[in-house]
């Protein structure tokens, strides 16, 4: 229940946090470049957060949930990523749509794994020796 | 005030996507990443139909950006992708991957098509 409503207060800054985004930056081009900022940066931000084990142990539980699934899971978004990339080949702009994919694929691939190489660096448990 | 109304319809995607997310793995398991692929899957196909309708700007923003926006998830897929590879299931990534990337342009295009019919 906890969960529930963490999710609920974090959802609604994310998803509001990804909407007033789009509205500030400016389309450049007909590429969809902010949802790559916005994809890229939470692709990080959620994978430190899974691992950053140090840190949120000292947390309640449903604070990280409420984080990660709402806040960062509903600020992230996947369904635009495929309307907006279709777009792009719609409109014949192969180039275009191919480097939409390839950045957001790789790129949030690559802030991933940064998020989750921090985590395990600087926030996670090590085993001491006695 | 339409930053509102995201925000209002992404608590009920978020939502429903943590529903999901326990319903599919209670039944499966989490050893790969169904979930996920399912509800990205459905989020395009969804945003897709909403898009292609064009319905009202208030209507989209609340259901579309909003709900869909934050029913579907990119940075739980990155991360399930890398622990993929991190665990070197790479067949199971790569299919994860494929899958998911290519079944919501599909879904997408899809969902554009079916909204155009009902415009």
């Amino acid at each position: 229940m906890a969960n529930v409503f963490t999710i609920i207060v974090f959802a609604f800054i994310g998803g509001g946090g990804r909407y007033l985004i789009g509205q500030t930056l400016p389309v450049v081009a007909g590429f969809p470049w902010v949802t790559i900022l916005i994809n890229l940066l939470g692709s990080g931000v959620l994978a430190w957060l899974s691992h950053a084990k140090r840190l949120t142990a000292h947390w309640p539980e449903a604070l990280t949930v409420g984080l990660g699934v709402g806040g960062v899971g509903a600020f992230t978004t996947f369904s635009t990523f495929s309307v907006e990339a279709v777009r792009l080949l719609l409109h014949q702009q192969w180039l275009l749509a191919l480097s939409y994919v390839l950045l957001t694929v790789i790129g949030g691939a690559l802030c991933s794994l940064l998020g989750v190489w921090i985590a395990r660096r600087w926030w996670t448990f090590r085993v001491t020796e006695q | 005030m339409m930053a509102a109304i995201a925000g209002l319809g992404a608590t009920v995607g978020a939502l429903g996507r943590y529903e999901m997310t326990r319903w599919v793995q209670a039944r499966r398991g989490n050893r790969w990443p169904l979930a996920t692929l399912l509800i990205n899957w459905l989020g395009s196909l969804l945003l897709g139909l909403l898009t292609g309708w064009q319905l009202n700007h208030v209507t989209l923003v609340l259901l579309g950006t909003g709900m869909l926006g934050g029913f579907t998830t990119y940075s739980t897929f990155s991360h399930e992708v890398v622990m993929l590879a991190d665990q070197r299931r790479y067949g199971a990534m790569a299919g994860y991957l494929a899958l998911s990337v290519l079944g919501g342009l599909l879904l997408a295009a899809a969902g554009l098509w079916l909204g155009w019919l009902l415009r």
